[in-house]
C-alpha cells in the first residue's frame, strides 16, 4: 500500500474522482466524485451532498473501489475502500461543507447544493496502476520542485521568514497592506492577490489592496456567505480550490438540474479576479475570535496550491491578523489640527456630485466611493470648499456622529486607505496626505466644484 | 429493471470524447473499476461494445466472465452531463483494426475534452489503449448521471 499523504495532488479536486459500488444484489454503481478528502492515512472522506445510490449501496455493503488521476501526469491510483460512518458535524464535516459551500454560493446555489455528510471510509489498499500509461517521454516528467515541495522546506521557512519580516516592519496599515502583498510574490512567487477588510456594518467585505490585476479592484464589495471570500469570512475557514473551473463546472451542472427541477437559484456572482484562474487559496484574518478581513491568492496553475502553503500561510494570515487589530487601536491624536488656507494650482475643474439618500459619490459623472468612505470624502471637500481648510485629524472624523463611524475599535484607518486608493485611480487632483500619526493633509490640483443630489 | 434502448441522441453522446468508467464486482461483491477507452453502439442500440485496454482489464474480465454484471458510466469533463447504464456481459473478443480506428477517433476527442480541463496533451496521450479487448454488453437500464437532484432518473427509450 503507497502512503496516501503521497496522493496529496490528487485529494485536491481537479479531476473528478471515479467511484463504484455494490447492492446487495450485486449489481455495481458507477458515478465521479468532486472531494476526496484526506483525513489520516488509514482514512479518506467522500462528500455526501445528496442521498444517492452510492450512499444506498454502501449501507447495504461497505466496500466501494475509487480511482483518482493525478491531472499532472495522469497517474491513476487505486483505492480499496470499506464505509465506516457519515459526520454531519465537528471538524471534518465543517471543513468539507465550507468548501461546498463556497463554490454553491459562487454557482448561485447556495441552499441548494450542500454538504448533508462526509462519509469516513477506512483505506484497505491503495495502489498506482502502472499499466495504464505506457513509457513517458523524458521531457514529460513535471519538474521536482512541483513533484514533491514537502521534501524541501527550508526554502519555503525561509520565504516565510522574510514574510514575517516584512509585515512585522510596517509602522502602519498602508505599508502592511503592500509589504505583505509584495512579500507574498517575492517570498512564494504569488503574483495575484487581494486583502478585503470588514465595512462598519460587519456585512460587507471590501477589497482595500490588490496586486497582479489589470484593475485594482479596489472598493469592490463582498456580501458576507456570498462566493468563496464571503464564505471564507463568514465561517472563518481556509478554502482553496485546486481547480476553479472543475468546481464551478460541476456547481453549474448541479443549477441547470436544480433549475430543471423546478428549483430556482439565486444569480450567479461574478468571480472576483483573474479571468481565467485556476486555483484559489482564501484565508480569514482572525484576531481575539474577530474577523479582521480575508486574503486571497489566485494562481493560473491547476492545483496551484499545495497543502504546505496553507499552513505557512495560516501562520502568516495570523500575524497579519494580529497587526491590523493593533493598528486599528486608537492612538494619541492632537485635537486641533491646523489650518492654512487652500491654493488651487489650476484651473482645470472637478466635478463632485454626492448623491444624499445613498451616500454615493460621484466625480466627473463617473462613479468614485460610497457609504462611510464617501460621507468622508465629502465632508472634507465641504470643510475645503466653504472653510478652505487642508489639515484634518482622524479625532474630528470620528467625533462626527454623522459619519457612522463604530464606538469602540472602529475602521477608520482602513476605511481613508480605501478613499485615498480610489482617489489615487480615479481622480489624481484630489489627494489625501498623510501628516503625521491620526493627521491628513487634502491636496487639491483642481478647482473643486461641489452638487448634492438626491438620487438618480 | 426496465429494459431501455439508447435515443439516437445517446449514441452520439456516448461514443462522443467522454469520460468512461466501468464498474464490475466479484464473487464476494467487492466492487472495481476501471477506465474504459471507447465505445460503439449496435446499429438497433440495444448493445454497446466497450474497448478496455488489455493491461489494466485482468479483475474486470474476471468478475465479468464469474457474474457478468456491469455498469458504465458516461461523462462529459467540460459539463458534467453524465448517464449511466447497467447491463448484462455478452462476450469478449481481441479488439480488431476496425476496432482501433474507432479508439483513435475516440482518444483524439477525449484529449480535447481534457485539454480545455487543464490536462495537456502530451501528458493524456499516454494514457495505455492498445492492445485492447472489446466486451459486448446488453443494456438494461439507462440513468440520468449529472450530478444533482435529478440523478438516477430513468432515461432512455422503452423497447
Amino acid at each position: 500500500m503507497i502512503p496516501l499523504s503521497r496522493l496529496h495532488r490528487c485529494l485536491q479536486g481537479v479531476t473528478p474522482s471515479q467511484i463504484v459500488t455494490c447492492d446487495r444484489a450485486g449489481i455495481p454503481n458507477t458515478t465521479y466524485l468532486s472531494q476526496v478528502h484526506y483525513v489520516d492515512e488509514r482514512h479518506v472522506a467522500l462528500s455526501c451532498q445528496f442521498f444517492n445510490k452510492t450512499r444506498r449501496n454502501v449501507e447495504e455493503n461497505p466496500y466501494a473501489c475509487v480511482n483518482l488521476l493525478d491531472a499532472l501526469t495522469c497517474d491513476t491510483y487505486q483505492l480499496d475502500l470499506k464505509y465506516v460512518r457519515s459526520e454531519t458535524s465537528g471538524a471534518l464535516f465543517d471543513s468539507m461543507a465550507t468548501r461546498i459551500e463556497a463554490i454553491a454560493s459562487q454557482t448561485g446555489m447556495k441552499g441548494v447544493f450542500r454538504l448533508l455528510s462526509a462519509d469516513v471510509y477506512e483505506v484497505l489498499d491503495a495502489r498506482k496502476i502502472d499499466e495504464m500509461l505506457v513509457e513517458p517521454e523524458r521531457d514529460d516528467s513535471p519538474p521536482p520542485s512541483v513533484l514533491d515541495p514537502i521534501a524541501r522546506p527550508r526554502g519555503e521557512l525561509r520565504g516565510l521568514h522574510h514574510l514575517s519580516q516584512r509585515v512585522s516592519r510596517a509602522v502602519d496599515l498602508d505599508t502592511l497592506l503592500s509589504s505583505l502583498l509584495e512579500g507574498l510574490q517575492e517570498a512564494y512567487g504569488f503574483e495575484h492577490s487581494m486583502l478585503l477588510l470588514p465595512d462598519e456594518t460587519g456585512k460587507r467585505l471590501f477589497a482595500v489592496a490588490s496586486r497582479g490585476y489589470g484593475e485594482s479592484g479596489v472598493g469592490a464589495e463582498v456580501e458576507m456567505g456570498d462566493g468563496i471570500l464571503g464564505t471564507v469570512a463568514r465561517e472563518r475557514r481556509i478554502v482553496r480550490i485546486g481547480d476553479v473551473h472543475t468546481d464551478l463546472r460541476y456547481g453549474r451542472a448541479i443549477r441547470r438540474s436544480a433549475r430543471d427541477s423546478g428549483l430556482t437559484p439565486s444569480p450567479e456572482i461574478p468571480l472576483p479576479g483573474l479571468p481565467d484562474a485556476q486555483s484559489q487559496l482564501a484565508l480569514p484574518l482572525v484576531a481575539a475570535d474577530r474577523l479582521v478581513g480575508v486574503l486571497a491568492l489566485e494562481s493560473r496553475k491547476p492545483a496551484g496550491f499545495d497543502d504546505w502553503h496553507e499552513a505557512f500561510l495560516g501562520v502568516v494570515a495570523s500575524q497579519v491578523a494580529m497587526a491590523i487589530d493593533r493598528m486599528l487601536e486608537r492612538g494619541e491624536e492632537p485635537a486641533h489640527p491646523s489650518r492654512a488656507s487652500a491654493q488651487p494650482a489650476s484651473e482645470r475643474v472637478r466635478a463632485f456630485t454626492y448623491y444624499r439618500n445613498d451616500d454615493c459619490m460621484f466625480v466627473d459623472g463617473e462613479y468614485l466611493i460610497r457609504n462611510v468612505p464617501g460621507k468622508i470624502l465629502w465632508k472634507i471637500l465641504r470643510a475645503h470648499v466653504h472653510e478652505q481648510r487642508v489639515d484634518f485629524s482622524n479625532r474630528e472624523l470620528r467625533m462626527d456622529a454623522s459619519l457612522g463611524m463604530p464606538e469602540l475599535k472602529d475602521n477608520l484607518e482602513s476605511r481613508l486607505i480605501l478613499l485615498r486608493r480610489r482617489l489615487e485611480e480615479r481622480c489624481p487632483d484630489v489627494r489625501l496626505v498623510r501628516a503625521g500619526r491620526g493627521l491628513f493633509r487634502l491636496e487639491v490640483d483642481a478647482r473643486v466644484s461641489l452638487v448634492e443630489k438626491d438620487s438618480p | 429493471m426496465v429494459a431501455a434502448l439508447l435515443t439516437e441522441e445517446l449514441v452520439d453522446f456516448v461514443e462522443s470524447g467522454v469520460s468512461i468508467l466501468v464498474g464490475t464486482r466479484n464473487a464476494e461483491l467487492r466492487p472495481h473499476g476501471m477506465r474504459a477507452m471507447g465505445a460503439t453502439a449496435s446499429p438497433d442500440r440495444r448493445r454497446l461494445t466497450i474497448f478496455l485496454p488489455a493491461a489494466t482489464s485482468t479483475r474486470t474480465l474476471a468478475n465479468l466472465e464469474d457474474n457478468g454484471a456491469i455498469a458504465v458510466t458516461f461523462s462529459r469533463p467540460s459539463d458534467h452531463q453524465s448517464i449511466q447504464l447497467k447491463g448484462r456481459f455478452l462476450g469478449s473478443r481481441p479488439a480488431t483494426l476496425e476496432d482501433r480506428f474507432a479508439q483513435e477517433r475516440y482518444r483524439a476527442a477525449w484529449f480535447e475534452q481534457l485539454h480545455v480541463c487543464g490536462v495537456a496533451r502530451s501528458t493524456s496521450k499516454r494514457w495505455a489503449y492498445w492492445p485492447s479487448v472489446a466486451i459486448e454488453i446488453e443494456i438494461d437500464a439507462l440513468f440520468q448521471q449529472t450530478p444533482g437532484p435529478g440523478a438516477g432518473d430513468a432515461l432512455g427509450a422503452a423497447r
